[in-house]
């Protein structure tokens, strides 16, 4: 007992020593120092609520999906955060430090020409989908916009994978776009034509888009408050 | 001129890195690699991008020996399996499921699998009798004496700057071993990309 406390120690008593950042239902963010590097460490705690061996395996199946899916977007040239290292004991993901970057939702509140972001955006979900990878949580803050690189040398970087898996139904992809146009279209008012134009790049750059594009517009009319008649 | 890191997460451990070129004994070395005369994990620096990526490799493979899932024999075999992107044999084992070629998986049983891929990063990473530059990776667990010297003693070569491994790395090598699907050009083919494997 004594010696597996003392083996599994050593990722907790460093995340006491990190600055935690924030603490969501699922999991707690936190900010450290990693091999020389600032580092994002992601901890899925331990849900009590939970029968613990369902809660275990959830857990890990959770995380493996997250991590596979930021490396399958890394591997096919989308910037993703690099993973340094994952901890399966005790579900905590090491995830490289984004600095000098902002929110493309912070971006969009403040900047005037957004034509190229939106291009640059619907290119990269285009690149994500076709690599059938399903972000899940597409929204304006889980896109960073790195300092420096600006028009043709944008970067743009997608975090936050924890609720994305692989899949290469249209349906998948339609409704992860749907969930970036309802946060898009809620959070910045009026950018309506920003969103066709996002839409319009994604399709000229996707393989698959016809599809995901039908679906999109089937799943548009689903949801709350649409009427079903037809 | 050596690297030196803490790992954070194993306070008691920490990472030297040594680089060598125009090295003329390397069989030799090898020999006391195996022997375990030189406590350490040597590789070939043409296959590193940047010294980070051994840091890397090391946290993990000091955090699967802690707890005691390793796939190799020794912490510092290891070290050079881990540096190797497994995902390479997905070709050949499509029967696999994809999760564990993209993530090292606890699995304590040595299958045929896991040895053919062992010895496939034995050839890419280790070093062969006829290279010229040597990487040594040593842990040093604060509790024993470590003489550094005594191994750069061993080395019949020029101890260069850890830094400098770059100047040393054969990219086509490495992105024949890994077989990046897109090919990117060299800016983005950088030390953030090889660790998609890590």
């Amino acid at each position: 007992m004594a010696h597996s406390d003392s083996v599994n120690a050593s990722v907790p008593s460093y995340l006491k020593e990190a600055q935690m950042i924030k603490q969501g239902a699922e999991a707690r963010v936190y900010r450290g120092k990693f091999l020389g590097r600032s580092v994002i460490i992601k901890e899925r705690f331990p849900k009590l609520y939970r029968h613990p061996e369902v809660d275990e395996k959830l857990t890990r199946r959770r995380t493996t999906q997250e991590v596979r899916s930021i490396l399958r977007c890394r591997r096919a040239g989308i910037n993703a955060p690099v993973v340094y290292f994952v901890d399966y004991t005790t579900h905590c993901i090491f995830l490289e430090d984004i600095i000098h970057s902002v929110t493309v939702k912070d971006h969009i509140a403040s900047a005037q020409d957004l034509q190229t972001l939106a291009d640059k955006i619907g290119e990269t979900l285009a690149q994500m989908h076709d690599e059938d990878v399903i972000h899940g949580d597409l929204t304006t803050s889980n896109m960073l916009l790195v300092s420096g690189a600006e028009d043709q040398n944008m970067k743009l970087v997608l975090i936050d994978f924890g609720l994305s898996y692989i899949s290469a139904l249209p349906e998948d992809k339609g409704v992860d776009l749907y969930v970036l146009e309802k946060a898009f279209l809620s959070t910045h008012p009026k950018t309506e034509t920003l969103f066709e134009r996002l839409l319009k790049s994604y399709t000229a750059s996707s393989k698959k888009s016809p599809a995901v594009i039908k679906k999109l517009d089937e799943v548009r009319l689903r949801g709350r408050k649409r009427s079903m008649v037809g | 001129m050596h690297l030196t890191q803490d790992l954070e997460l194993f306070p008691e451990y920490t990472v030297i890195q040594l680089l060598f070129k125009d090295v003329k004994n390397a069989t030799e070395l090898r020999k006391m690699a195996v022997n375990g005369e030189i406590k350490g994990a040597l590789i070939n620096p043409s296959m590193v991008v940047d010294a980070f990526q051994i840091l890397v490799a090391a946290n993990k493979a000091v955090h699967l020996h802690k707890n005691g899932k390793m796939k190799t024999r020794s912490l510092y075999s290891e070290i050079i399996f881990n540096l190797s992107p497994t995902n390479n044999v997905s070709d050949i084992f499509h029967y696999r499921n994809t999760a564990e070629i993209f993530i090292c998986l606890q699995c304590a049983v040595l299958t045929e699998f896991n040895v053919w891929q062992i010895s496939e990063a034995f050839k890419r990473f280790g070093i062969s009798d006829s290279d010229s530059a040597v990487l040594i990776v040593l842990v040093h667990n604060k509790d024993e004496t470590l003489s550094v010297d005594d191994i750069i003693s061993k080395v019949d070569g020029q101890q260069v700057a850890v830094d400098r491994v770059s100047d040393f790395t054969d990219v086509a090598k490495i992105k024949k071993a890994c077989l990046f699907s897109h090919s990117t050009d060299e800016e983005q083919f950088r030390v953030s990309r090889f660790f998609a494997f890590v």
